[in-house]
């Protein structure tokens, strides 16, 4: 069978066992790979204790690659990484490109399992069949940059091939909450706060380096899929744009559909916009282009100050969220600053979006009265004040001062603060939300409210839809010219997360470079590399069921329907710009939802859903006093 | 059924569009910064016009068919009232090919700022001009 590595990782850090087990192919048929898969072993992890904290040794985390990474196919670099997040207690994940899954696949394994916690730092060393824990002393509070560097030198000589770092950076080891994982300097799996879990585990970094090649069951069949494709993407103004100016080439479209947020969610035009635009971004630090495996689009960007206040050296670039949040959200409009923000980011291994809009939280709080210099360190937070808000950043990255307020995430700082600093909030489930304004297109309102780690406009394809990026015809509801505003967008809710779950969580195409294919290209593609013979029913199914679970752990972790509404700083209508007076009809769409999907009043999925999706370990834990009816009758 | 009866009409309207824009240096002075030539393909009702900013001013020329264009951009003539209105949604009009465009695209994408302040200008434009019977606003 083609596309596995066919093995995964167990590490115990807790008494520092490595094993290989080998992965199961009915198995992995059955979930197909990335969040599938990794869903499926958390659970079963968890399932006799489900209750424990995120920064505990009792909270698995689990790194899976999909059966196309490392394909060698434009948009298939990505891989996924799930846990309990510290930052919301809720079920947490992240989606992440870059070079690091490839070279797993390529050194024979699909996934990493990480189970309890080391006493001192370590860090996982993987050179083909040579894997083994080592004292990572010496690199726990370096950076990310410098761990990164220090790793690939220290190792290269004991290593088949040049090997690939993912790491912490000092966040993630102080364990702010939402800390991330870094590879290639700027490759992040950003979102959730899985950084921190790293850090109370005291892991520091997996260095690998693989020497293998991955199968492809079908070579020739993908051949002339790439040839097809190729015409396809040629043809595509989507990938065009975000080829020559990176994900940042939504600040000149989303400003004119009123996508973009300002000023913490209080405007959605503003003069100012293009001084952080791509041309600007072109003419003041643009320093080249980057890319992630085998991915011909290569729409990273690298980026360079050269002197000033935000002198930063040439790195990884800020992307569009990054851009928005330190940029739009803040009012700020020196692009340098942003630049600046974006590299103290992905030295200490923070989350751009939670740390810029925790930031512009803050900013609120001070520009109302609730907070002075004197809780702020000095720093005055006004709203454009880059200075202050580059300081800041640097402030929540060292655990410091004010920042390590602004640390525990804005709901835990809006606690701390007071005084009705909750109106502020941007969250939705503890998540600060991303840089898409659901006041534009009302069903993204919903998919971030039931979304299960939290406000999230990657959870489901409902932004890449609703939003015009993807069209997939052989989807009804995902080819369908809804009217404006809320009517139909549970259902369209429903298709883009069981598509979703498929497409970018368990197969892991990349919902950017990706977007241009069908779901007839994305299924073949699939079948070609793995050799299974999958339809669209099947995967949505597999889809649907992997959605199901997602929710559940969320459930399981305490969230219910009060959760799945939206902060009031999003549902206020603007009295201006291009979203003037729109709100997204939550109640009209959730109740809508609920009942395509089969929840409960408390935001629950029936139990009679979840068995006959297969899903009775969870249908057990949600509902134990079913199952304990049911083992009684059993007695008698 | 069309929002413009005639193709008469519609040149009309889209033409005095063009020039008004040519004249609001707002817009014009990044537009001609681009010293890019556009083709404007429509259909239902048919029409072809070029927007010319190469030269000192901005010269726009209905039926123009000769001119080679550095952009073409091709859509119906009902996309294009929806889209002077900033009511389309441009990303998903590409996707979908309800829009076409022909030519460098990054250069396409980067007019995008310039003509942003022309949607507040169409209503207005329809109205003073006697076309208020095409203003959806």
């Amino acid at each position: 069978m083609g596309g596995y590595a066919g093995n995964l990782l167990y590490v115990d850090l807790t008494n520092g066992q490595v094993q290989v087990k080998p992965l199961d192919m009915a198995f992995a048929r059955e979930n197909i790979g990335g969040l599938g898969i990794g869903t499926r072993i958390f659970l079963d992890l968890i399932k006799d204790k489900p209750q424990f904290e995120a920064l505990s040794a009792d909270n698995p985390f689990i790194l899976m690659t999909g059966p196309l990474t490392g394909c060698g196919m434009d948009a298939t670099a990505r891989w996924s990484v799930c846990s309990k997040s510290p930052l919301t207690g809720y079920w947490g994940d992240a989606n992440v490109g870059g070079h690091f899954g490839s070279r797993l696949k390529l050194a024979g394994y699909d996934g990493i399992v990480i189970t309890g916690a080391a006493e001192k730092p370590v860090c996982l060393f993987i050179n083909d069949q040579e894997v083994e824990l080592r004292d990572a002393s010496e690199y726990w509070g370096k950076d990310v940059y410098a761990t990164t560097d220090a790793l690939t030198k220290d190792f290269r000589d004991q290593s088949s091939k040049p090997g690939q770092v993912l790491t912490i950076g000092p966040a993630g080891e102080k364990q702010v909450r939402f800390a991330n994982l870094i590879n290639k300097k700027g490759h992040a799996a950003g979102r959730t706060g899985l950084g921190a879990v790293w850090g109370a585990k005291k892991l520091k970094a997996i260095y690998v380096a693989g020497s293998g090649e991955l199968d492809i069951a079908q070579p020739e069949k993908l051949k002339a899929l790439r040839k097809e494709l190729k015409e396809v993407y040629a043809d595509s103004i989507y990938i065009s744009s975000i080829q020559s100016a990176g994900t940042p080439a939504h600040l000149d479209v989303g400003i004119i559909a009123g996508d973009i947020p300002i000023k913490n969610w209080q405007m959605s035009d503003w003069d100012e916009i293009d001084e952080l635009g791509p041309a600007s971004i072109e003419e003041k630090i643009h320093a080249g282009d980057r890319t992630c495996y085998a991915c011909t689009v290569a729409c990273k960007k690298n980026a360079e100050v050269k002197e000033g206040p935000f002198k930063t050296p040439k790195g990884p670039g800020p992307e569009y969220e990054t851009v928005a949040a330190f940029g739009t959200m803040c009012l700020n409009s020196d692009i340098e600053s942003v630049a600046k923000a974006n590299e103290i980011c992905n030295r200490y291994g923070l989350d751009t979006i939670s740390c810029g809009a925790t930031i512009a939280f803050a900013i609120d709080c001070f520009e109302d009265g609730l907070l002075t210099t004197q809780e702020t360190d000095g720093l005055e937070l006004r709203w454009g004040n880059s200075a202050a808000i580059v300081a800041m950043a640097e402030k929540i990255g060292k655990n410091e001062g004010f920042g390590a307020i602004l640390a525990k995430g804005s709901v835990k700082a809006a606690e701390h603060i007071g005084k009705g600093a909750d109106q502020y909030l941007t969250t939705v489930k503890g998540l600060e939300s991303p840089m898409h304004d659901p006041r534009n297109t009302h069903g993204l309102g919903l998919a971030f409210g039931v979304s299960p780690r939290g406000a999230c406009h990657e959870a489901s394809l409902v932004y890449e839809v609703e939003g015009g990026a993807m069209y997939i015809p052989e989807l009804p509801e995902l080819a369908e010219d809804l009217p404006e505003g809320s009517r139909g967008r549970a259902r369209l809710n429903v298709a883009c997360q069981d598509y979703g779950m498929f497409f970018s969580h368990c197969a892991i195409f990349c919902n950017l470079g990706a977007a241009p294919l069908n779901a007839t290209q994305a299924v073949a593609m699939l079948n070609h590399v793995t050799g299974f013979d999958y339809t669209l029913d099947e995967v949505m199914k597999i889809g649907r069921r992997i959605w199901y679970l997602k929710r559940g752990l969320t459930n399981l972790f305490g969230a219910r329907a009060k959760d799945d509404r939206l902060p009031a700083r999003l549902m206020t209508p603007l009295n201006e710009g291009p979203t003037q007076g729109s709100v997204p009809d939550m109640e009209l769409m959730l109740k809508a939802f609920y009942k395509l999907r089969g929840l409960d009043e408390d935001g629950l999925p029936q139990e009679a859903v979840l068995r006959e999706l297969g899903l009775a370990d969870l249908a057990d834990l949600l509902y134990p006093e079913a199952e304990q009816t049911a083992l009684s009758s059993k007695e008698v | 059924m069309s929002v413009f009866e005639s193709r008469e009409i519609f040149k009309e309207v889209i033409v005095g569009f063009f020039n008004l824009l040519g004249d609001t240096p707002l817009v014009a002075d990044k537009l001609m910064a681009s010293k890019m030539v556009i083709r404007f393909i429509y259909s239902d009702p048919d029409l072809a016009v070029v927007v010319d900013c190469s030269g000192d001013a901005m010269d726009v020329r209905p039926d123009d068919t000769d001119t080679k264009a550095l952009v073409e951009m091709s859509m119906k003539a009902d996309i294009a009232h929806k889209f002077w209105f900033g009511k389309v949604n441009l990303t998903m009009a590409l996707t979908r090919r309800q829009m076409v465009a022909k030519g460098p695209i990054p250069k396409i994408l980067k007019l995008l700022p310039a003509i942003k302040p022309s949607y507040a200008m169409y209503p207005k434009y329809l109205d003073e001009n006697g076309y208020s019977q095409y203003n959806i606003h």
